[in-house]
């Protein structure tokens, strides 16, 4: 048993985990934030992504103590206020989801490469850098439209046009 | 599933990290944690201990010492993958190192994790093995021939810990691999580099002892260093692994392919679909 | 009905109502709920695909920390559990019926929730622990011991079919289960002998499994004082699964309560109910404590419900003028160790003459058990498969017999003229403009410009193919649906039992209603899954939901707004007669008097109102539909291969499919899009296979299982054209599985075309890098590759 402390959206968090408590199921048992999901057990599928002191993560293979003194950011704490993020409107526009268990992990991980990747988004980039993300219900045609439709309002002079 | 109960250990620096390993029943270095937890996961080991070596700044980043690159043995791949240092003199490794796994994965994933590990199909083993890397732990310097034994097998010793990996810098090197549709892992992948008169060509994914170095086709380029020097008959088929991503004809034919196409983007690490 | 009426909200594309709780991490997915004092429930799995269950040793278990008990097929027994009604014969009016052997019943094989006999496929559940924690509960599992006496097992569809091999169930002389032959056998045979041509193939498509990203779980507990039962467990119906559990526990139906709100995907794989939805029932009751059980990825890959696994023979019959004029077809459906659905091989057999109009056919379908994973309906149950067959042997036909592809297709298509026809195994197409799809593709797909892609193609030493399949398939399922449409004081509630997993029911639905009573799409709220508010309903499977939800709301709403004048005119004091009903608004003819729906609603409420009229504006519809509706396409794609790896390159992927009206156009793209993936999924990455000498699953994790991804498939060109069918008021067909119904055919007709200087290639899909690269290179072929790849 560990005490931690970090924060989850913004939140101090102060609690005792077992040692071998992953952050995937910290977040959705011990806080109750069920946003987050799990979908298999071989670090493949990242429906799990949160950001872990400003990059993406797979939440399933890192353990909550692992996250001590830290900064998490899940779905949860996404939208401010009330406003949605613009990767999230994005998704809503564009039908880039259809049952949501991927989309948290999708989300988080596309306002990741959005806001981290050196070179404008292409169709091509974003194809390749998502490739850990998968979708079973949507055939990824509409997440790449959302992808980089977002990225036209988050980063409007580096985006390259298609 | 649920992982076995294990009691985490945060060391203060090396010499704690290796007495919590002697004291400890049965302990396991944990680093980025991308190849360990998922074997917890999956039940397949019971340590007592986990000591997280990612705790320790002396054991990351990325020096250049005199022709050097020297990866400190838990810095992650994004991170070699975005060193002006490795995409200015072995832009062949930090093309490599951002093609492992995903993005993901490549923020906490570390060198000396996969190298550790020594997964058959790993991509750093090729690139450790390519440019006769030295393996530099807590006790000694392990040169890159001598320290892959076979499958998930090496040259460390109980305990101990790979602080850094010092790469020579090559004169050119390149990477090229073919990645099973399903795992993503290699299928088959070559790192190809030379240095002066020598090349060293090392492969995995198809071999059926782990990585390797495909002598034959390394004499082949040294008196010839082209595509057209390379032929399949240089590759010995018993030592090749088949499986469902393939024949060890299949992977015989895909090593001569992509040894030819990394001698067409040397500089560059590439992957083929 | 509808035919000729213009619309607000139906036909746009209008983003989705459930989106919101979804992108901010607010859905309500099964694992999502826990309950105070919950345990949990962990399975003991056989690892032999066929063994007697000699004893079951747990004392060992019992012991370990935080075990609560350990559960067996004879407890099971002994509390009189009964077997899943899976009820897998399909036997609505116009499914095509299947019967075992000589017309008699078929033997289905019970489905306990634990076995007491045999386990009859490599991860069977055996035994049930449960523990304080998860890890516990896991730990414990390990530790029971099952003394098993290891028999003969047999996989292979081919060879279970066979007469010696080892039997699945004792009570039968064989595993044949379904024998049944239907069509006119004379007429076939004399087509047959007379034709100028035949040509016939023998195809396999193999297993593959749905893998919806949530994986199965459920949460079940028992209130000893009310003595109900309630379940959260995301389904494909959450009726069905009440009753069926209910049937299980030997309960009254009432005393069950399933909760199946955000459900993570299923494609067929939630359509029949799993051992541990009534295993953690049963096991609450007697605990009298809340138990989950949540299944590792690992064991979904194991104990999903499969789908696929056809065997198929088909010959076609040709005249000197590439006529068809007869097909003959033997497909065999290996439903695994026991029976839950026979809905892959009825579904298959009503459709094997495809898009084309063959007179005479004669089908013979059956199924067998094997020691495998049960299979059920999975993304278009059925229809992959027979429209892989038909179209790649229309290709054969093409290739041996001199035809161009198109031209052979064209002249034996089903014409408009021809609506409504019944083909030759009596499926009675609604309407469709096969050849018009035909030329909207071509036309989409740029067919007349492949020629210059495919030299450029070369120029970079690969190989490009074009590939080319027409499609019809069926919608069936549950004929009845039922609505209950609520007017609130602020808003409207309809409350009806399709059960989405991510279909856009609570927005399209809400179009639908939105228009029909005249009020603004935002007011329309849609409520499911729950079976203490949803009391009747059909589920959502076969593309059913759509068109019984758009069908039972109009009648009701026809209801309502008769209620509505009925009220009306009782508050103005006319007769019923002497009130409109316009845009939502109800006005006394001849007066200014004119109250909105909602305005209504609050009247409604009154006390002062007689009998007949309280209650609230609400009403109760049923409806019972059981024509089944036929949407149809055709699809075209353009593949680059690279020789020397054998990898594969999707470059160009484009649909025409004919949905009948088309609600929302986005969620119907969405639809087809998700299609698409996983027909190409089966085509090129996926199988679920055994190893032959040990029967171990070979694909048990993503490490193994090839998936679509973002870096494996192209953006999509997909057109929607809408042929209204004549059987329901709105026109609706189907928009949910016309991307995978021909996937396979067009992937392998691509890569065939792409080697055809090699060819014909046999490759079995899935189509990996490793086979397309033998194809190429270790078969006789007449010219070397350097010859033809510069």
């Amino acid at each position: 048993m560990k005490h931690i402390d970090l924060k989850v959206n913004g939140v101090p968090i102060s609690r005792d985990v077992d040692d071998e408590t992953l952050l995937a199921v910290f977040l959705r048992e011990h806080l109750g934030l069920t946003g987050t999901h799990v979908g298999c057990d071989t670090t493949q599928c990242g429906c799990c992504v949160v950001h872990l002191n400003g990059t993406s993560v797979k939440s399933c293979t890192v353990l909550a103590v692992q996250a001590e003194g830290g900064d998490v950011t899940t779905i949860e704490g996404l939208a401010r206020d009330g406003v949605l993020h613009p990767v999230q409107e994005a998704f809503h526009q564009c039908h880039a989801l259809q049952c949501g268990f991927c989309t948290p992990g999708m989300i988080m991980a596309a306002v990741d490469l959005i806001e981290t990747h050196p070179e404008p988004l292409t169709e091509a980039i974003v194809r390749e850098e998502m490739e850990g993300n998968l979708c079973r219900c949507t055939g990824y045609h509409n997440i790449v439209k959302a992808i980089l439709s977002a990225a036209q309002v988050m980063k409007p002079a580096k985006t390259a046009s298609e | 599933m649920a992982m076995y109960p294990v009691h985490y250990n945060r060391p203060v620096d090396l010499e704690e990290a290796l007495r919590l390993f002697t004291e400890r029943d049965d302990a396991t270095y944990l680093s980025g944690g991308h190849t360990l937890l998922p074997t917890l996961k999956q039940r397949l080991a019971h340590p007592s201990d986990l000591i997280d070596l990612s705790v320790l700044a002396e054991l990351r980043g990325i020096r250049l010492d005199d022709k050097i690159i020297s990866i400190g043995t838990t810095t992650v791949h994004a991170d070699v993958a975005a060193s002006p240092i490795v995409r200015q003199w072995i832009p062949a490794l930090s093309g490599l190192a951002g093609s492992i796994g995903d993005r993901h994965v490549r923020h906490r994933g570390t060198i000396g994790g996969s190298v550790a590990n020594n997964d058959p199909a790993a991509d750093y083993p090729s690139a450790v093995l390519g440019l006769g890397a030295t393996v530099v732990t807590d006790r000694r310097r392990i040169a890159a021939d001598a320290y892959f034994v076979s499958l998930f097998e090496t040259a460390l010793e109980q305990g101990e810990i790979i602080t850094r990996i010092e790469f020579p810098i090559p004169d050119q090197a390149g990477y090229a691999k073919f990645r099973s549709p399903a795992s993503r892992y290699a299928v088959a992948a070559v790192f190809v580099s030379k240095s002066g008169s020598k090349v060293r060509v090392a492969v995995t994914g198809a071999g059926a002892a782990g990585v390797f170095r495909a002598h034959a086709i390394e004499e082949a380029l040294e008196l010839d260093f082209r595509a057209d020097a390379v032929a399949l008959g240089q590759i010995d088929r018993a030592a090749l692994l088949g499986d469902l991503n393939g024949t060890p004809e299949y992977r015989a034919n895909l090593i001569a392919v992509l040894v030819r196409r990394a001698l067409g983007h040397l500089g560059e690490a590439r992957s083929y679909k | 009905m509808f035919a000729d009426r213009s619309f607000r909200a139906v036909g746009k594309p209008l983003p989705r109502n459930e989106d919101q709780r979804l992108i901010t991490g607010r859905g309500r997915f099964s694992d999502d709920f826990s309950l105070p004092g919950q345990v949990w429930a962990a399975m003991v799995r056989s690892p032999h695909p066929h063994a007697r269950i000699i004893g079951i040793d747990f004392a060992e278990a019992m012991a370990l920390p935080g075990v609560l008990g350990v559960y067996t097929g004879a407890d099971g027994l002994r509390d009189r559990l009964r077997p899943i009604p899976h009820n897998p014969v399909p036997s609505t009016k116009y499914d095509v019926k299947l019967t075992g052997r000589n017309g008699t019943a078929v033997f289905i094989g019970p489905h306990h929730l634990l076995p007491h006999d045999k386990a009859r496929h490599v991860g069977e559940a055996v035994a049930m622990v449960v523990a304080e924690t998860l890890e516990q509960a896991q730990t414990a599992a390990e530790h029971v011991a099952v003394d098993y006496e290891v028999l003969a097992w047999v996989a292979d569809t081919s060879q279970a079919a066979e007469p010696d091999a080892p039997k699945v169930w004792d009570e039968l002389p064989d595993n044949i289960l379904v024998d049944s032959t239907f069509g006119d056998i004379a007429a076939t045979d004399a087509a047959f002998a007379e034709a100028a041509h035949v040509v016939s193939m023998k195809s396999h498509i193999g297993r593959v499994t749905g893998v919806p990203l949530e994986p199965r779980a459920a949460l079940g507990s028992y209130d000893g004082e009310t003595g109900r039962y309630t379940l959260y467990a995301g389904s494909g119906g959450a009726v069905r699964q009440k009753h069926e559990l209910a049937y299980v526990l030997g309960e009254e139906p009432d005393r069950v309560r399933v909760l199946s709100f955000d459900v993570g995907g299923n494609f067929g794989t939630r359509n029949r109910a799993y051992v541990e939805f009534g295993l953690v029932l049963w096991a609450s009751r007697k605990l009298g404590r809340p138990v989950k059980f949540r299944a590792e990825r690992s064991e979904c890959f194991l104990t999903d419900y499969q789908g696929r696994d056809l065997v198929t023979e088909v010959s076609l019959a040709i005249d000197k003028n590439g006529r068809f004029l007869a097909m003959r077809a033997s497909n065999l459906s290996n439903v695994g160790a026991r029976c839950v659905s026979l809905s892959p091989l009825s579904k298959g057999s009503g459709l094997i003459t495809g898009s084309y109009d063959i007179p005479v056919a004669t089908l013979r379908s059956r199924a067998v058990f094997s020691n495998t994973m049960p299979t059920q309906a999975y993304r278009s149950s059925g229809r992959p498969e027979v429209t892989f067959a038909i179209e790649r042997l229309v290709d054969k036909a093409a290739r041996e017999l001199g035809f161009d592809r198109l031209e052979l297709r064209r002249r034996n298509l089903v014409q408009p003229a021809q609506m409504p026809y019944t083909n030759a195994v009596d499926s009675m197409y609604d309407s469709g403009e096969y050849e018009l799809n035909m030329d909207r593709a071509l036309r989409l797909a740029d067919w007349e410009g492949f020629a210059q892609r495919r030299a450029e193609a070369r120029s970079r030493g690969k190989l490009l193919g074009l590939g080319f399949a027409n499609y019809v398939e069926s919608s069936i399922g549950s004929p009845k649906e039922r609505a209950d449409l609520i007017v609130h004081r602020d808003g409207f509630e309809v409350v009806i039992g399709t059960q989405p997993a991510g279909q856009g029911h609570e927005t399209s639905f809400a179009q639908v209603t939105a228009d029909l009573l005249g009020v603004p799409f935002e007011s329309v709220k849609i409520t499911l899954g729950d079976t203490d508010v949803v009391s009747a309903g059909g589920g959502t499977h076969s593309g059913r939901s759509m068109r019984h939800a758009s069908a039972v709301i109009a009648l009701g709403v026809e209801d309502l707004i008769a209620k509505g004048k009925a009220l009306m005119a009782h508050l103005v004091g006319t007769p019923p007669t002497m009130i409109r009903f316009e845009d939502g608004v109800f006005s006394a003819i001849d007066t200014n008097q004119a109250l909105t729906w909602l305005e209504l609603a609050q009247q409604a409420e009154r006390e002062d109102l007689p009998p007949e009229l309280r209650g609230g504006l609400r009403v109760r519809r049923d409806n019972e539909m059981h024509a089944p509706v036929f949407p149809n396409g055709t699809c075209i794609c353009e593949i680059e291969i690279d020789p020397e790896t054998g990898g594969v390159d999707i470059k160009r992927y484009t649909t025409v499919d004919d949905v009948g009206r088309c609600i929302n156009p986005l969620i119907v793209h969405g639809q087809t899009h998700g299609g698409i993936a996983q027909g190409v999924g089966q085509a090129l990455w996926e199988s679920f296979t055994l190893d032959p000498s040990s029967g171990q699953p070979l694909a048990g994790s993503f490490m193994d299982y090839g998936m679509p991804r973002f870096d494996n498939l192209p953006s999509f060109k997909t057109q929607i054209v809408e042929v209204l069918s004549p059987t329901n008021p709105f026109g609706v067909k189907a928009g949910g599985e016309g991307g995978t119904t021909p996937a396979p055919a067009v992937i392998m007709s691509a890569i065939e075309d792409a080697l055809s200087e090699f060819g014909p290639p046999t490759i079995d899909m899935p189509a990996t890098p490793a086979k397309i690269w033998s194809a190429i290179h270790e078969r006789p072929r007449t010219k070397s590759l350097s010859d033809t790849v510069r």
